[in-house]
């Protein structure tokens, strides 16, 4: 996905959202960074074995007359998608939006059980 | 775009700015050549903005310090603890400086954050606005 793709029906650009991957030893843990995505605006799109995350940007628009010296960011829809390994537990996912950071946690499944085989005399 | 040569060749124009965008579509987020935080500026009759992006930042680790001509926005972003398989969001300490020329009512400053955008208002104090004074021609 081109990062400078346009959204053709609001013109805003498509970023994908700076993102860390983390393993810890209860599952793996997805960060991104979508400063200005309120609750309402995120979506998460879990298929199969595809998550795809996506939020648009609601900044305030400024008032008629405020004045716009220095400019950075602005509006923009972030889009960014991933596959999951097998061993992820698709029915535990658990997402958080806190500051606008999303934290996804992503269980590992129960490992099956080794079974030991009793070996019988004859 | 990991290292930034542009220092060393002058001022970066915003038209470079523009071509490298073109130059280097796969350009992540975290790599863009601006200072971090990104800064947006603006101003109304009474007051000073400055928005500020400051993702997974709580409005009390964010140490604010206004002098007679600047506000310093500084602080820290720390990494969780784990095995990074991806490192994208930028880490540790950072400070930006926001050249403030107008004279600032220090007692109303305000900020605040929501969802990871943090908005500082700086009034600005009584003395600096314009006022209008008529002159009676004799």
């Amino acid at each position: 996905m081109s990062e400078n793709q346009r959204n053709e029906e609001r013109g805003l650009p498509r970023v994908k959202p700076a993102t860390d991957i983390v393993e810890t030893e209860d599952g793996f843990y997805i960060y991104m960074d979508m400063p200005g995505v309120s609750k309402e605006a995120l979506v998460i799109d879990l298929n199969e074995d595809e998550i795809k995350v996506s939020g648009r940007t609601a900044y305030p628009a400024s008032e008629a007359e405020e004045k716009l010296i220095h400019v950075e960011f602005g509006n923009g829809e972030y889009y960014r998608g991933f596959t999951l390994s097998h061993i992820v537990d698709k029915h535990r996912i658990n997402a958080v939006l806190k500051n606008g950071v999303l934290e996804l946690h992503l269980p590992k499944a129960e490992k099956a059980q080794p079974r030991k085989i009793e070996i019988q005399m004859g | 775009m990991v290292i930034d040569f542009s220092p060393l060749f002058g001022q970066q124009t915003p038209l470079d700015r523009i071509f490298e965008a073109f130059w280097s579509p796969s350009m992540a987020i975290s790599q863009r050549p601006y200072a971090y935080p990104p800064v947006n500026i603006s101003e109304t009759p009474d007051a000073i903005t400055v928005r500020c992006e400051l993702p997974g930042m709580d409005i009390s680790e964010i140490d604010l310090t206004l002098t007679e001509s600047s506000l310093a926005i500084k602080g820290e972003r720390k990494s969780a603890k784990g095995k990074y398989y991806r490192q994208e969001r930028p880490t540790g300490a950072f400070q930006r400086v926001v050249n403030v020329s107008a004279p600032i009512d220090r007692e109303k400053v305000a900020a605040r954050m929501k969802d990871g955008l943090l908005e500082i208002t700086l009034p600005k104090s009584e003395a600096s606005k314009p006022r209008k004074i008529s002159i009676d021609i004799a």
